[in-house]
């Protein structure tokens, strides 16, 4: 490892203003998880990284926003997450991911904007967030702005925050009362792996019918993303087994799997076809009131 | 006081968890330069050159060293425990990626790292071979061009100056007449089945220092073989013995990776280079290209008669050696001669192959190649069960080895409670009751296998008990605490023999300038062989005390016994030990010593055949019963039930039987269900924790259970035996066959990923998986 400086600025605008739009090798670090990892196996070289360790108290905590969702700072630690009453009250689906998210120890550190900002498909959140239709903030010297969580990954690892741009925040909009949710986890190795395919699921019933529908997944594909052939399936159809069994066949065929050590592309597909009928099967026993 | 079969607690349990232990991990010295190794991109290459300039030039580092500088100082520099083929630094050429090529030393760990990534070599790529059927075959990529066997193992001698084949070795047993066996047969069965590879993962990754004190060199590594260590580092630099200290510490696991050399010769030539001290500390990844444990490919042929008695059985296994023989060649034969089973099958023929490839070297990885060998004859044994309608320990029952019978090596089979541990087996599980399989999308399945081992022989241990002036006292043994609570059961002897609490008893940590011989720890040999000897040198000192005591009480020395640390004679004389120090030496000083030692009777096979009426100083016998959930839709087996069954001989202390039995189990699920190297060209594409997972708490089965059998074993120390490995010898096929009872399906290679499951599950089920 070369040496490399570490700063350890107290506020937002002094470590905005340490990052740099020009060189790779400048970032921030939060929980320091995954970068760390990149350093040992020396994927990343940092020049300088940017210790958001006391800027903390400012980019901490989950609360009520005026929209009536929830915003969650970027340095809230994934164990914060996993035992807010907030999240628990309103984000059931989140929560219940946070207990099988890795491991209490890196939990304990992680934070949720490097969860986010690290761009690794093989994270459980980012699906969930793109199914409850989140947003992020990112801050830098040019100002601020907001970007959608569908827009926020663009490729394999790769983010839509700019080199010198912070995620500061992240808004979860309130969930309409009923609500369906389910996050379906699938390791293949040992069980607190990384998902060999995770598939999340939102729906909202009207009368009989599903009104409204996504559909996303995480682990087998580049990036995480939604599967609007999968929503398509659903709307307008009653939430029966043969629906769900339909949706899950177009999601299994509309995807790309990649393959690596967690199984083939056939297995990934197979197991987005399984994990996407069974996370909508789950998902019709929840559905209590958001608020 | 009876300290034998007591759950003791462990003698380093507080400072362990307390954080005061020494591990070498920590271990700085002052003035030392830190290494770093700059490995091998390419799996099979010719050296053109080596290009260290860039390094050199990088403030801080002191120098890079390559096989050049080894060879002023060394020019032998091959070493090895059974063949003397693998050389300190790369010469000529490399064998396998990661092979050391070079090392930077500078004074700064990172400064090193850095340094070793400015080394440029060239290469001249030469063609690769990675399975080992591929390897072995006469028209594959020749790795070594001659075979050079180490002098420490007469059986291998034939072997030496051999060219052009990667076989290593070739070690076969012969009983009964094989074509005689199967023609008598009425069903044949042949299969062929595989284990991947997979590492020990050692949480304390591999550590050696060296620093040279006048005309010698001490070495301080997280080593399990200290005086291996010792005799080949002497051997390499042409040194006595005595100029060569070997000491190490508590070890953050072992599992057998820590065995002979790994990076001690390496530090010792740097130091003695440089004049400074060095110390090269692996990171979790650079495991992955020491050493691994084999994979291996068994054909295994079984003939059977109508009333479901096997009577002939032919194995052939090829064990992938990988690069460097390391102690493959031993695992090839010494469990190799195991292949039939805890079976009395009357035409036996095994074959066993040590091969060459290109990838990292193979070697003792807790069970020395049983749990593969197991992994074939146990899972045959559930298909010739079925397809011959017999219960599956109905089968085993009718067919297994019993005392006094010959085995495939002719020797007798004694102390060994086989029925025992299938009534244990068979009541643990509940074997009788009706099981429900499920019909939904969820299975269940429950399976049991058992597995033998020969313990590895000959081999010798050596003990000194020391009494004090103060009457307490200290064991120095070789046997290396890496986590088995080895120091805790030796001093439980002395504890038995001497009266004195367990608690109070000095283990002194190895050193080859303080503690006596000891072959290494490995291959569950420490309790048996270790055991003996200090029991041994626990007699002595108590011979000795009695003797003193005798003559201060003017009575006999059958009239004494020693308890709670006092000698009492039969008339109610007492003497406390410091007493009896002070009637020997008049004042509070001076020491008594005792010395013992271990080398069990053994009768080398004759090479022909594998006969040998004294093949083993005791057999290993465990079981393990398993019942597993199987998602159909997935293919993810859950192990909801786990037994483990071993006989023992004796639990000198039970807790940490129990522990060493469950564990093993534990580490052997992970070997079953999802540990496995994954490679490409030969470079290791998951060499981290990250993609490389273990198992975890949550991967422990639901219900996990050790039982064991006591039987004294007539020569063990109390009767005990090792159990350090038994564990691992029977969950794999257990797991596999509690699937085969779930849905009858058969998979033939470890480990049973779920993909590997589902596809044999929709292969039954004529809708295979596509290979997109």
């Amino acid at each position: 490892m070369k040496n490399f400086e570490l700063v350890e600025p107290a506020t937002i605008d002094e470590a905005v203003a340490l990052l740099d739009p020009d060189d790779a090798g400048v970032r921030a670090i939060a929980g320091g998880t995954a970068l760390m990892l990149m350093m040992k196996a020396r994927l990343f070289e940092p020049v300088r990284l940017v210790s958001l360790r006391r800027v903390n108290g400012a980019l901490r905590g989950v609360r009520e926003n005026a929209g009536g969702g929830l915003t969650v700072g970027a340095m809230t630690t994934l164990t914060e997450l996993e035992r807010s009453p907030k999240i628990a009250a309103a984000l059931p689906v989140m929560s219940r991911a946070l207990h099988t998210l890795s491991n209490v120890r890196i939990r304990n550190v992680a934070t949720l904007g490097g969860h986010l900002a690290h761009g690794d498909p093989h994270m459980d959140l980012p699906p969930i967030l793109l199914t409850l239709g989140a947003r992020v903030r990112a801050v830098s010297r040019r100002g601020e702005r907001w970007i959608d969580i569908a827009d926020l990954f663009v490729g394999y690892y790769q983010v839509a925050v700019a080199r010198d741009e912070l995620i500061t925040e992240i808004d979860v909009p309130a969930q309409p009362a009923g609500v369906h949710t389910w996050y379906a986890k699938f390791a293949a190795l040992s069980a607190d792996d990384w998902p060999s395919v995770g598939v999340a699921v939102w729906y909202r019933t009207d009368g009989e019918r599903i009104a409204e529908a996504r559909v996303a997944v995480s682990a087998a594909t580049e990036m995480p993303l939604r599967l609007a052939g999968a929503e398509r399936a659903l709307v307008g159809n009653a939430p029966t087994p043969q629906t769900f069994a339909a949706a899950a066949d177009v999601a299994a065929e509309a995807i790309e799997p990649v393959a690596d050590i967690r199984g083939t592309a056939a297995y990934k597909r197979e197991m987005v076809r399984v994990h996407t009928r069974r996370a909508l099967a789950q998902a019709l026993h929840t559905g209590r009131a958001a608020r | 006081m009876r300290s034998i079969g007591q759950s003791v607690p462990r003698l380093e349990g507080h400072a362990k968890v307390t954080g005061s232990v020494e591990y070498i991990h920590h271990l700085r010295l002052p003035g030392m330069l830190y290494g770093k190794i700059h490995r091998s991109a390419l799996a099979h290459a010719r050296i053109v050159s080596i290009d260290a300039s860039a390094a050199l030039a990088l403030d801080g580092v002191h120098a890079v060293i390559t096989i050049q500088d080894v060879l002023s100082l060394v020019p032998n520099p091959y070493y090895g425990p059974a063949f003397h083929d693998q050389p300190i630094l790369a010469h000529g050429k490399v064998r396998h990626v990661g092979e050391p090529v070079a090392v930077a030393l500078a004074v700064d760990p990172h400064i090193a790292e850095q340094a070793a990534d400015l080394i440029h070599v060239e290469y001249e790529p030469l063609d690769a071979v990675f399975d080992e059927i591929e390897a072995a075959r006469p028209d594959a990529p020749i790795i070594h061009d001659v075979l050079k066997p180490a002098g420490m193992f007469t059986d291998l001698k034939h072997l030496g100056g051999r060219s052009g084949t990667n076989v290593a070795l070739d070690a076969r047993v012969r009983r009964g007449d094989i074509a005689k066996g199967f023609a008598e047969a009425d069903r044949i069965f042949e299969h062929t089945f595989r284990t991947g590879k997979v590492i020990h993962a050692t949480f304390e990754p591999m550590v050696s220092l060296a620093e040279k004190q006048g005309d010698g060199i001490t070495i301080h590594t997280a080593s399990q073989s200290p005086s291996f260590v010792r005799a080949e580092v002497s051997r390499l630099l042409g040194w006595a013995e005595n100029r060569v200290r070997v000491r190490t510490a508590f070890l953050g696991g072992g599992f057998g990776a820590k065995l002979y050399i790994k990076l001690e010769a390496l530090v010792a030539v740097c130091a003695l280079l440089t004049g400074k001290p060095v110390r090269i500390g692996l990171s979790m990844d650079e495991q992955f290209y020491t050493i691994t444990k084999h994979g291996a490919t068994v054909r295994i042929k079984t003939g059977v008669t109508d009333d479901g008695r096997m009577i002939a059985r032919e194995v052939e296994t090829y064990w992938n050696g990988g690069a460097y023989a390391d102690i493959g060649p031993r695992v090839t034969q010494k469990s190799g001669f195991t292949a039939a089973g805890p079976y009395d099958i009357e035409h036996v023929a095994l074959d066993n192959y040590a091969v060459y490839t290109n990838h990292p070297p193979a070697g003792a990885l807790r069970g020395f190649g049983i749990s593969q060998l197991v992994w074939a004859y146990e899972r045959q044994a559930d298909i010739i069960a079925r397809e011959m309608g017999i219960d599956p320990l109905a089968f085993r029952r009718k067919n297994v080895l019993r005392e006094g019978r010959p085995h495939a090596t002719g020797t007798v089979v004694t102390d060994m409670e086989i029925d025992a541990v299938l009534d244990l087996l068979e009541k643990r599980m509940d074997w009788r009751r009706p099981f429900d399989r499920g019909t939904g999308v969820i299975r269940r399945g429950r399976g049991l296998a058992i597995g033998l081992k020969a313990c590895i022989s000959p081999t010798t241990s050596v003990a000194t008990v020391l009494l004090y002036g103060d009457g307490s006292c200290a064991l120095h043994c070789g046997t290396v605490d890496m986590g088995q609570a080895s120091d805790t059961a030796m001093a439980q002897i002395v504890s038995e023999v001497l009266g004195i609490q367990t608690q109070s008893i000095r283990v002194v940590r190895p050193d080859t300038d303080v503690t006596p011989y000891d072959m290494a720890t490995l291959g569950s040999r420490s309790t048996f062989h270790m055991g003996n000897a200090v029991r041994a040198a626990a007699e002595d000192v108590l011979a000795q005390v009695f003797h003193i005591a005798a003559t201060s009480l003017d009575t006999e020395v059958s009239s004494l016994e020693c308890v709670d640390a006092e000698v009492v004679s039969s008339r109610g004389a007492r003497m406390t030990l410091r007493e009896i120090m002070l009637a020997r030496f008049a004042m509070q000083a001076g020491t008594i010593v005792g010395t013992g030692s271990f080398a069990p009777h053994y009768k080398k096979p004759d090479p022909a055949t594998g006969q040998s009426p004294d093949v083993t100083p005791f057999w290993m016998l465990g079981g393990a019963g398993a019942e597993i959930e199987v998602d159909t839709e997935t293919g993810r087996i859950e192990v909801t039930k786990l037994v483990n069954v071993a006989d023992v001989g004796r639990a000198l202390n039970p807790a940490s039987v129990d522990r060493q039995l469950t564990g093993a189990a534990i580490m052997q699920v992970g070997f079953t269900l999802f540990e496995e190297m994954v490679f490409s060209d030969g470079q290791v594409v998951n060499a981290s924790l990250a993609d490389y997972k273990i198992p975890g708490f949550l991967d422990v089965p639901r219900d996990i259970s050790a039982g064991y059998v006591e039987v004294p074993h007539r020569n063990g120390p109390y009767g005990a035996k090792g159990v350090g490995e038994t564990g691992v010898f029977s969950p794999s096929p257990a797991i596999a066959n509690a699937l085969y009872d779930a849905l009858g399906v058969i998979v033939h290679d470890l480990p049973l990923t779920p993909e590997r499951v589902l596809r044999a599950i929709r292969q039954a089920e004529n809708r295979p998986l596509g290979d997109e």
